[in-house]
């Protein structure tokens, strides 16, 4: 988390000094906000802290050709998820949805409907606050939200982020399970700790079953789990 | 809008119910009892007040320091366990528990885990708002709550005729004159209704009452003018019962107080000083005739028939009578005893019949009943099996008069609807009829050489009940059919085998098993299917550990209190077989309103979801009954 923390000092200092106009540094200033509200300490208790589980879908598996589709939000409170604070937003495109509306159900007529994207990381920026986020498999869903991030704000998104795939190869790894195909997609991990399977694949069940499993493994790793733990 | 708690009040989207998206919250909740009696409209605005909590395996809720609210079970399992560590309820996804609740009635009740689960959450002040909204909601937890402590507290309780409304005796259609009228006419009205007694009532108020009684001895008697009003001899404010007393309170205050006849006032209203509405009246003879279908007076009844007609003429009552006795909310295993004691009945009469007509026997003997007979778990529509057992100081001579006998009560048995065995196991057969010696040796044969056709003759022959005679007799033969089986792991083994041939019908993907051919396709067999297995297998425990009781249920009993089978199993096992025995009975009961001949079939498509869920937790446990018998008996080959 230190070199997250170099990161934000570098852009700050970016942005302030050689910031391209008014309205970039005015945006960046409700990054900057959020940065300031989500720290990290390693030491904290889980159940004091509120996380943001997210997930995503877009149309392609690599941040500089696809675009993201969709995407849905979850909160953990004192250690439960409020059913009600389940987000989901699509997002309008500018190119069409492509081969993977089979895996998404998402058709293009839907997402006219969508937000557009700078409402769409703005909302998401807005549930972001002080909390930390959580994803199955980060590095993904991240690199797609960093190009937002990066386009109207001018930086990276650049917040505490905890990974339930990471969290669980950890786990696997540390038991010597060998770790075959499919071992860490979310359905497989969720099997794992009789969790239900989830019907239908959409960012928000997905978003769901990722929290599921984020309570599921702090159970397993037994009683005063701290933040530090989760890294 | 949304009246819930909102648990999210930074977000301004829960207001407007649950995202379409997250349906799948919406649809488990829809298959929750009793969250199924909910419309989808209620059901989004309600889904975003749940959270979701996970636990492992193991932890557990106490109600002492519980903040109240609903538990869903979204996966996992759990069980509820009073003081003692007495297990009350055992149960898995969709089923929810308000340990709050419980724990009125059942204080220092907790909930233990007994596998890691996901768990919705719905907070106290959201449940209870949920059960003053919709009456099906709140009816839900009423009755299960207190079906739950009525299983924990089942020993004690005894529903029976005596417990029946006295508004479901009384007669509702009230005569009555005014205070003026005279007493002549308040007669003719009398004798016109063919009535006893008669209202004497004032602007809807009741002033008094007047019975046949009084006109004969404070009228007639002293030559009272008939043309005088008939308050003169009214008793005046008469005592009254409500319509929600039963019949019980109202035998017990007519015989105390010496009355016949007593007007029946409306048990709601419930404010004392206002006056209460009559609505009808019961007599000394409506609560006669409301015990006709007593059963004590039914064996009575049958013990004085003089012909085989005059017993058919009563067995004929029996498919009405059970409809009575279920709909009154008489319990399976009370039926179940009440219709073997009938038939007990019949049979004794059957043979005194026949000790008629041959002489008296020539030699002790004691009639023998198998089966459900036996085990004192007679329904309607199954067949007789029974046998003689006969004195060894009989002699050769005399056994015929034995053979005439068997003949006539299986002949009359079979007039009076206990059809004939199809696999010959009655006294009519050479082999069932035999004196004690011959027996013995049977037994000895059956059980050396456990061949798949002895081991099921053997498996009636354990369940046997002395019906009639010489119970010592039965008592020898017992004894040494035990002392035979207990500890012969062979035969114990090959019983077992039997036992296991017949899974519980819960298949692989918790689906019924049903018939696939037959009159019968896509039914479900209850008997065969769920009430066998678990006698059988309770039958094999006791065998084992020569446990000499032979109904089910009393088998248990002291399979627990022998420590062969914990108390928990046990009382799991009794549970499972309440419940099938019941779904059984009523099915039986619906054939018959249905003026279908009753059978032990039934579509399990047609059974409310409750009874779906009841059932398949029965059929598991005896699933998991039967494992164990596997375990423990199986090595034996």
């Amino acid at each position: 988390m230190w070199d997250m923390k170099l990161k934000r000092l570098y852009y700050r200092l970016k942005l302030l000094t050689f910031g391209r106009s008014t309205d970039t540094r005015l945006a960046f200033s409700l990054l900057e906000k959020c940065w300031q509200e989500s720290g990290f300490s390693s030491n904290r208790d889980w159940r004091e802290q509120e996380f943001l589980v997210v997930d995503a879908e877009m149309s392609s598996l690599d941040a500089q050709t696809g675009e993201l589709l969709s995407l849905g939000w979850v909160v953990i409170r004192e250690g439960r998820i409020p059913i009600g604070s389940a987000v989901h937003h699509l997002l309008q495109s500018k190119d069409g949805v492509g081969e993977s509306a089979t895996i998404h159900q998402i058709r293009d007529c839907e997402l006219v409907d969508g937000l557009s994207a700078e409402a769409l990381i703005g909302q998401f920026l807005e549930a972001a606050r002080g909390r930390v986020l959580v994803f199955h498999h980060a590095l993904l869903d991240v690199s797609f939200l960093d190009k937002l991030t990066r386009a109207f704000y001018g930086a990276p998104l650049l917040m505490p982020v905890l990974d339930t795939l990471q969290i669980e190869k950890r786990s696997l790894v540390r038991r010597e399970v060998p770790l075959g195909q499919n071992v860490l997609r979310l359905a497989s991990c969720c099997a794992r700790y009789n969790l239900p399977p989830s019907p239908a694949h959409n960012a928000l069940t997905d978003a769901l079953a990722t929290a599921e499993l984020f309570l599921a493994q702090i159970a397993h790793k037994g009683k005063d789990v701290r933040l530090g733990d989760l890294l | 809008m949304n009246e819930y708690t909102n648990p999210d009040s930074n977000s301004s989207v829960v207001a407007t119910g649950l995202s379409p998206e997250l349906s799948a919250v919406k649809d488990f909740l829809a298959e929750c009892i009793p969250f199924d009696t909910l419309s989808d409209d209620q059901l989004n605005q309600l889904a975003p007040a749940i959270e979701v909590c996970y636990y492992r395996q193991g932890h557990i809720f106490r109600s002492e320091d519980d903040a109240g609210g609903l538990r869903i079970i979204r996966s996992g399992a759990a069980e509820l366990r009073v003081e003692n560590d007495r297990l009350i309820d055992r149960f898995g996804e969709t089923v929810s528990f308000n340990l709050l609740g419980l724990s009125q009635e059942q204080p220092g009740i907790r909930a233990t885990l007994i596998e890691d689960s996901l768990i919705y959450y719905l907070a106290e002040v959201d449940y209870q708002r949920l059960r003053k909204q919709y009456r099906d909601f709140d009816r839900f937890f009423h009755s299960q709550r207190s079906r739950r402590v009525r299983r924990a507290a089942r020993h004690e309780t005894t529903p029976s005729e005596m417990m029946r409304r006295v508004k479901d005796l009384m007669s509702s259609n009230v005569l009555s004159v005014a205070p003026v009228d005279s007493i002549q006419t308040t007669a003719q009205l009398m004798s016109e209704h063919r009535i006893s007694s008669v209202l004497v009532m004032q602007d809807e108020q009741l002033k008094g009452i007047v019975t046949d009684r009084d006109i004969r001895s404070r009228a007639v008697a002293l030559g009272l003018d008939v043309a005088e009003p008939i308050e003169r001899i009214m008793t005046v404010s008469p005592d009254t019962i409500f319509d929600d007393e039963t019949l019980f309170d109202a035998t017990l205050f007519m015989t105390q107080k010496g009355y016949h006849h007593i007007p029946v006032v409306s048990a709601h209203g419930e404010d004392s000083r206002a006056p209460k509405s009559v609505v009808g009246i019961v007599t000394s003879s409506d609560l006669m005739l409301a015990r006709r279908d007593d059963p004590v007076y039914l064996v009575q009844h049958v013990n004085r028939q003089q012909t085989v007609k005059g017993l058919k003429d009563i067995t004929a009552l029996l498919p009405d009578l059970l409809a009575q006795w279920v709909n009154a909310g008489i319990k399976s295993t009370q039926v179940g005893h009440v219709l073997t004691a009938i038939s007990d009945a019949v049979t004794i009469r059957l043979i005194a019949m026949a000790e008629q007509e041959l002489g008296p026997a020539p030699a002790p003997f004691c009639w023998l009943g198998f089966g459900s007979q036996g085990r004192e778990e007679q329904l309607l529509g199954g067949d007789q099996d029974n046998a003689l057992l006969i004195s060894d100081d009989v002699k050769d001579s005399d056994l015929a008069w034995f053979e005439k006998m068997a003949h006539r009560v299986c002949d009359g048995l079979n007039e009076c609807g206990y059809v004939y065995c199809p696999g010959e196991v009655m006294a009519t057969t050479k082999e069932w009829r035999q004196p004690l010696q011959g027996w013995k040796q049977t037994v000895d044969r059956w059980t050396r050489s456990p061949t798949s056709d002895a081991v099921m003759r053997v498996s009636i022959f354990f369940d046997v009940r002395a019906v009639h005679g010489d119970a010592s007799l039965a008592k020898q033969l017992q004894a040494h059919m035990l002392k035979r089986t207990k500890g012969n792991s062979i035969f114990l083994a090959a019983l077992a085998e039997n036992v296991l041939d017949a899974p519980p019908p819960l298949g692989i993907f918790r689906r019924f098993v049903v018939d696939h051919n037959g009159e019968h396709r896509d039914e479900l067999n209850l008997k065969k299917r769920a009430v066998i297995p678990i006698v059988d297998l309770v039958r094999i425990h006791s065998l084992a550990h020569g446990i000499q009781a032979v109904n089910t249920v009393r088998r248990l009993h002291a399979l627990a209190d022998a420590k062969v089978m914990s108390i928990g199993d046990s009382r799991n096992l009794q549970d499972a077989l309440q419940v099938i025995m019941q779904t059984r009975v009523e099915a039986q009961v619906q054939q018959l309103m249905n003026a279908e001949k009753p059978t032990n079939y039934l579509n399990p498509d047609e059974l409310p979801k409750l009874v779906r869920k009841q059932l398949r937790d029965a059929f598991s446990v005896v699933k998991d009954a039967q494992q164990s018998i596997r375990l423990n008996y199986r090595p034996g080959l």
